[in-house]
């Protein structure tokens, strides 16, 4: 289909890029408003003078809209129509003589007669008859071109003038400018739907291409994982097999390493922040403990790698044990230095959230602080407290940089967290990064992997959410 | 009662352990944010200083009598102005490893000057030229002098000389300015951050001006017009899911409808500044529906009392009273944005790029894929880089998380 | 509602002014260049000089490994593929008709110099004297049967003495890239096809068997001994440093940069330093290339000159500030003849 050619680069002369075109138009509907502005004035201070329905802003910026939006629809969809209907004319009179010719044939055709337009040089003969039909290509777009902006711009006049001469006292034009914007309202919220839609989609679409080659089972079951198949077929490579298992082993161990971390840290740190520290203090630590949040995931990677990592291995050879130079170990302790504030604040409000009555309950009875909060507080925030347990794993899960900075490449089905294993979130990065060829299995791969994050992620946040969320029912 | 007392010690102590630990895990985190930012400077604090060499240049115009004053070979001039110092280096190889005690840099300086001031040729000028990394590494101290030579990358022929050097006081540490006014270069003494801030700024004006008008209109749709039916509550499950998705999976989309599908090109700031709009949008209409959630009823149903539309009583007065929020929120995303690394080397912004960015749609960089471009460079001398660009961009985060904490201090009404 | 007609004008001025911009650079004005991992220093060295320099931008390169680059190089001839891919290998047959496939017909393909593959340790561990047999052993997924005859089974060998008795009894674990880069082509070519020709009934599936002998020699063990690494060589650098008993394989520029921390292993009784390689004494040694897209000459700007700025004296020569920067420059005709092919832009032709 048209590769997106608004505007085809190089084709100068009396042509108007879209862009421009667009510009007037804008700048027209500004005009159209003033003007409907200034006669809806006039209609009110005329000997006569009349009640509008609206005040005069409302009526210039209806003429303004009604300026500007079916001047933009005719250059949208001339612009979504012309590419191909030229294209067919121009080839029209090469087809006639090459009908015989297999899609495949006629497309390559079709990429000539682009080159040409675009003044690539094509390096090869030039065939007259696709040379003449270039060149009719580019005569008609150059009409086309000056025929749009003289409808679009002629279409936002004759509108403008059309409206402001219909501006009445009667018209309502608030409501209808009220109504218009609200559509444009509901639109922008529409496009974060189109955004979820957009990734499943585009995810979805590259890994079932890539289940028609690897079968789903082998994938999702299968024990060995080296992607990196031959690039030609005279090059002897991996051998191809792609089972995801040992990839997500090491996913789970890193990020196991990181909520044995975390968890502890960020569920006490929470319980003191809320239970045991002063005002004063709290609105000190607690900014504090945010920075490790805001902290880019880039510099905990170089952390991790740079310091953390040889200091493990240096630590491990003094007590003899042999220590990869990317340990789980290393990867993990910084994610969970990374989680400790997701996990400390979601919990604290939690906490803070559970009512004082049962705490009051609980100290009436003689319970020590610890007691009450070991035995009622945490049990009755336990909900929320495994919600954001949940948004944590699946932040670890997801993290990207610190992992491939820190952890190793070689997919590897281990418990032992001093050697080195591989996660989705490094796979993904390594299969993408240089080679972007959209047939090979491998860059498939990549992308079946990002659909198995997505839906892990998915189901975890989905899950978290909701306790959440109906924790905090439960108390108002 | 006795028997309450006699486990009351018991519990008192289980109580003041309970306590420590609560303690404990908050210094134990507040420690590691102190050894993270504490390594990170200590390993950074001297990039901002460069050692430079006095070398006095004579612009010898019979090297300079070219036509084009950009191809003339600077280098010699370099070359000379050092043996001239060391009268005593005779052979070859020896003046060679002389010469490399300056870095390449210094030959583009003086083209530089004598472009823009021909008047120069002929005469004598002392001048203060920019040392090779390694030099750099030495005199900073990174390099031991008590090693075996094989093991080091200066010799000990080159130590002699710097101490000469430094005697003679041509040898001193200056502010670092091309860490700020360079671009990217695979010689780390030339190698500076511009390029890659220039990049994140625009990277960051295409999210701005992309995710805050779409993520407040649809907050305010959201929030204010919306039935609250089915649909929309989906809509919400959906906006909070797109908040916890990992950030890859924003890359993976971008790599597969902008590039593959729309052919945008690759490395541009506009396709990065696109991606990072998707990924920021679903934050700033959390929060922006939150502020306008926090705006009192009371507001609202004055000001349809006296005869506003909703939309006017929307726009005249409760976004004002909810802006400050929603600023906050946008700073907040955009802070997060300016972080992010792993979307953008999905969609190509990985590459070497030396020069400056000036628009749109040049080939750029961001801080964050700076910083891990030579987080694997093994030059010595980049692994203070690396900790210098941390410390920049965590300063300039710095400031916009305070921006953020000033407005909502400042601005924000608790009603 | 005046304020909205304010925002109308100021967005027409937004506008405008992004219109601008972008009309402006319709049309690509910088080179974009693909490829080798093992190229891409000495391309960058001179992408930058040439940016100096000259009045052109300076190109955008990125490493994207021989195999890789090739795949983008040849994806068409349009404007928005890469004008110039590097190559540590010359381009193959089916390569070049994947080109022609889609467009690409007159590439002119340069010959810079010379680079050797080596077989690396970190300096902190003793350096290791092997043959090229040995290496097979090691890596290879398929080995002949320890027990003699002419079985062939999965490679059994876990340490270094295993292979070899006089060597240390280090775990094998190699670092090296993946199929994506020409620096892989060339080890196997060199090292694993050599390696395993010793074995005399593998050299009889040469002549009698080509791909069942390809497949024997050059498919490298999966099950943790090699570790592919991508065309990111300065990690491995940095990973022979926190891990002595591991190895590493790339090419010799990368050893000459960082000869302060690694060593390279000697191979066949000689060791890779640049006489050696030069003269040939180091066997594991294979030239390196660039490809251009005849048909992007002209269409982008500074192509000529760029290729140009590659093939002077003072980049490639003996002296230039390549060979510092560790390439082997080639023999004074060969620099001559190619530098010529390159003013010319003759395309080549595959034999």
């Amino acid at each position: 289909m048209g590769s997106g050619e608004i505007g085809s680069p190089c084709i100068t002369g009396a042509t108007m890029p879209p862009l421009l075109l667009v510009t007037l138009v804008f700048t027209l509907s500004a005009l159209a408003y003033w003007q409907g502005r200034r006669r809806a004035f006039a209609l009110m201070v005329r000997p006569a003078a009349v009640k509008m329905h609206s005040r005069p802003g409302y009526y210039g910026m209806l003429t303004a809209l009604w300026c500007a939006l079916p001047a933009l629809a005719i250059v949208i969809v001339w612009q979504l129509a012309a590419e191909p209907l030229l294209t067919s004319l121009a080839m029209k009179g090469l087809t006639a003589a090459r009908d015989h010719l297999s899609p495949d044939q006629q497309g390559l055709l079709i990429n000539d007669l682009r080159n040409l337009v675009a003044g690539n040089a094509t390096g090869r003969e030039i065939d007259p008859l696709l040379q003449a039909a270039a060149d009719r290509y580019i005569g008609m777009h150059q009409v086309s071109n000056m025929a749009l902006a003289v409808v679009a711009l002629a279409t936002a006049v004759i509108a403008a003038y059309l409206v402001q001469a219909r501006i009445n006292p009667e018209l309502r034009a608030r409501n209808q400018v009220e109504r218009a914007i609200e559509i444009l309202l509901s639109l922008c919220s529409t496009l974060a739907v189109f955004i979820t839609i957009g990734i499943v989609l585009s995810v979805l679409f590259e890994s079932l291409r890539f289940f028609q080659k690897i079968p789903f089972f082998d994938f999702l079951f299968g024990l060995q994982w080296s992607p990196q198949m031959a690039m030609r077929a005279d090059q002897a490579g991996s051998s191809g097999s792609f089972g995801a298992i040992p990839v997500l082993a090491g996913t789970f161990l890193i990020s196991g390493i990181a909520m044995a971390i975390a968890v502890p840290l960020g569920l006490m740190s929470a319980v003191y922040l809320s239970e045991y520290a002063g005002p004063k203090s709290r609105t000190i630590i607690k900014p504090l403990l945010e920075i490790l949040a805001g902290i880019p995931t880039v510099v905990y990677g170089f952390f991790a790698a740079l310091i953390v990592a040889p200091w493990i291995r240096n630590a491990g050879l003094t007590f003899g044990l042999s220590v990869s130079s990317e340990s789980a170990l290393a990867a993990g302790l910084v994610m969970g230095i990374m989680i400790i504030p997701f996990v400390s604040s979601l919990s604290d409000d939690v906490i803070n959230a559970v009512p004082q009555s049962l705490r009051d309950g609980s100290y009436a009875l003689g319970a020590t602080r610890s007691e009450t909060i070991k035995q009622v507080i945490l049990p009755a925030a336990l909900p929320g407290i495994v919600g954001s347990i949940l948004l944590a794993v699946s932040r670890a899960i997801g993290e990207t940089m610190i992992v491939v900075m820190a952890a190793g490449l070689a997919a590897n089905l281990t418990l032992n967290p001093l050697q080195a294993v591989t996660t989705v979130t490094v796979q993904i990065v390594t299969l993408l990064v240089g080679d972007q060829e959209f047939d090979s299995p491998k860059t498939l791969a990549a992308f079946a992997l990002g659909m198995l994050l997505f839906v892990v992620t998915l189901v975890l946040n989905v899950i978290a959410l909701y306790v959440v969320r109906k924790y905090r029912e439960e108390y108002e | 009662m006795d028997r309450v007392n006699v486990g009351l010690a018991k519990r008192y102590r289980k109580e003041r352990r309970f306590r420590l630990f609560g303690l404990a895990a908050i210094i134990a985190s507040l420690l590691f944010l102190v050894l993270l930012l504490g390594s990170i400077t200590s390993k950074g604090w001297t990039a901002f200083q460069q050692t430079q060499i006095l070398l006095d240049v004579y612009f010898d115009p019979l090297a300079l009598d070219v036509k084009n004053l950009a191809t003339a070979n600077y280098a010699s001039l370099v070359n000379h102005a050092v043996q001239v110092l060391f009268p005593q280096v005779e052979s070859r190889e020896d003046k060679r490893r002389l010469g490399k005690l300056i870095s390449s840099g210094a030959a583009f300086d003086l083209q530089k000057m004598v472009i823009n001031n021909p008047e120069l040729i002929g005469t004598n000028q002392a001048l203060w030229v920019v040392a090779k990394d390694e030099v750099d590494m030495f005199a900073k101290g990174y390099i031991p002098r008590n090693v075996p030579e094989s093991e080091r990358r200066v010799s000990d022929k080159q130590i002699a000389w710097i101490d000469q050097l430094a005697a003679a006081g041509r040898l001193k540490k200056r502010f670092n300015t091309t860490f700020f006014q360079a671009g990217d270069s695979r010689e780390p003494e030339l190698a500076g951050i511009r390029g890659a801030v220039m990049g994140s700024m625009f990277t960051l004006i295409v999210t701005l001006a992309l995710a805050f008008p779409i993520g407040v209109a649809a907050a305010v749709y959201l929030e204010e017009f919306a039935p609250k039916n089915r649909w929309t509550d989906l809509i919400e499950v959906n906006v909070n899911n797109l908040a916890a998705i990992p950030s890859i999976v924003f890359g993976l989309l971008g790599l597969a409808v902008f590039l593959n599908f729309m052919n945008l090109p690759r490395s541009a700031s506009l396709v990065g500044g696109l991606v990072l709009t998707l990924m920021t949008l679903p934050t700033i209409i959390i929060a922006s529906r939150a502020s306008l959630k926090s705006v009192p009823p009371s507001i609202r149903e004055a000001a349809l009392g006296i005869g506003a539309s909703k939309m006017q009583t929307i726009s005249h007065h409760i976004l004002p009273l909810a802006l400050p929020g929603m600023m906050t929120g946008t700073i907040i995303g955009m802070a997060r944005a300016l972080g992010e690394t792993a979307p953008l080397l999905m969609i190509g912004m990985v590459a070497f790029i030396v020069d400056v960015p000036h628009s749109f749609s040049d080939p750029a960089t961001v801080l964050p894929v700076q910083i891990y471009l030579w987080a694997d460079s093994p030059e010595r001398a980049f692994v203070e880089r690396t900790s210098a660009a941390i410390m920049v961009l965590l300063f300039i985060l710095l400031l916009m998380n305070g921006a953020a904490v000033f407005l909502r201090n400042k601005f924000e009404r608790r009603w | 509602m005046q304020k909205i007609g304010y925002t109308l004008a100021a967005a027409s001025l937004m506008l405008a002014s992004a219109a601008t911009t972008t009309m402006a650079t319709e049309g690509r004005d910088y080179i974009s260049m693909v490829g080798s991992g093992t190229v891409y220093p000495f391309a960058a060295a001179v992408a930058e000089q040439f940016g100096k320099t000259s009045k052109f931008k300076t190109p955008k390169i990125e490493a994207t490994g021989t195999g890789g680059g090739m795949k983008l190089f040849c994806a068409g001839a349009g404007v928005d593929t890469p004008d110039i891919t590097n190559a540590s290998r010359q381009m193959k047959k089916s390569e070049m008709e994947a080109c022609e496939k889609n467009g690409v017909t007159e590439v002119v393909e340069v010959r810079v110099g010379y680079d050797g593959i080596v077989f690396a340790n970190s300096k902190k561990a003793a350096p290791m004297q092997l043959s090229r047999k040995d290496i097979y052993l090691a890596l290879a997924k398929q080995v002949p049967s320890p027990a003699g005859g002419d079985k062939l089974v999965a490679n059994p060998y876990k340490t270094w003495k295993d292979v070899n008795p006089a060597l240390p009894a280090n775990k094998i674990e190699v670092f090296g890239p993946a199929p994506i880069s020409g620096t892989r082509d060339a080890f196997t070519e060199l090292v694993m096809d050599n390696g395993c020709e010793t074995f005399p009934f593998i050299k009889a599936m040469e002549k009698s068997d080509a791909k069942q002998f390809k497949a024997v020699c050059q498919t490298l063990r999966e099950d943790g001994g090699y570790v592919e690494a991508g065309d990111n060589y300065n990690l491995i650098v940095q990973k022979l440093e926190t891990s002595p008993a591991s190895m590493g394989i790339f090419g010799f520029s990368y050893l000459d940069q960082n000869g302060d921390k690694v060593q390279g292993s000697m191979i066949d009784g000689s060791i890779p330093t640049f006489e050696n390689i030069a003269s040939g004494k180091y066997v594991v040694s294979r030239p390196l290339f660039f490809y251009v897209k005849k048909a992007h000459v002209g269409v982008v700007p500074g192509i000529n000159e760029y290729i140009a700025e590659f093939t002077s004296d003072r980049a490639w020569g003996k002296e230039g500030y390549l060979a510092e920067k560790g390439l082997i420059p080639a023999p004074a005709e060969e620099r001559k003849a190619n530098a010529e092919i390159a003013k010319s832009l003759k395309p080549m032709v595959m034999k």
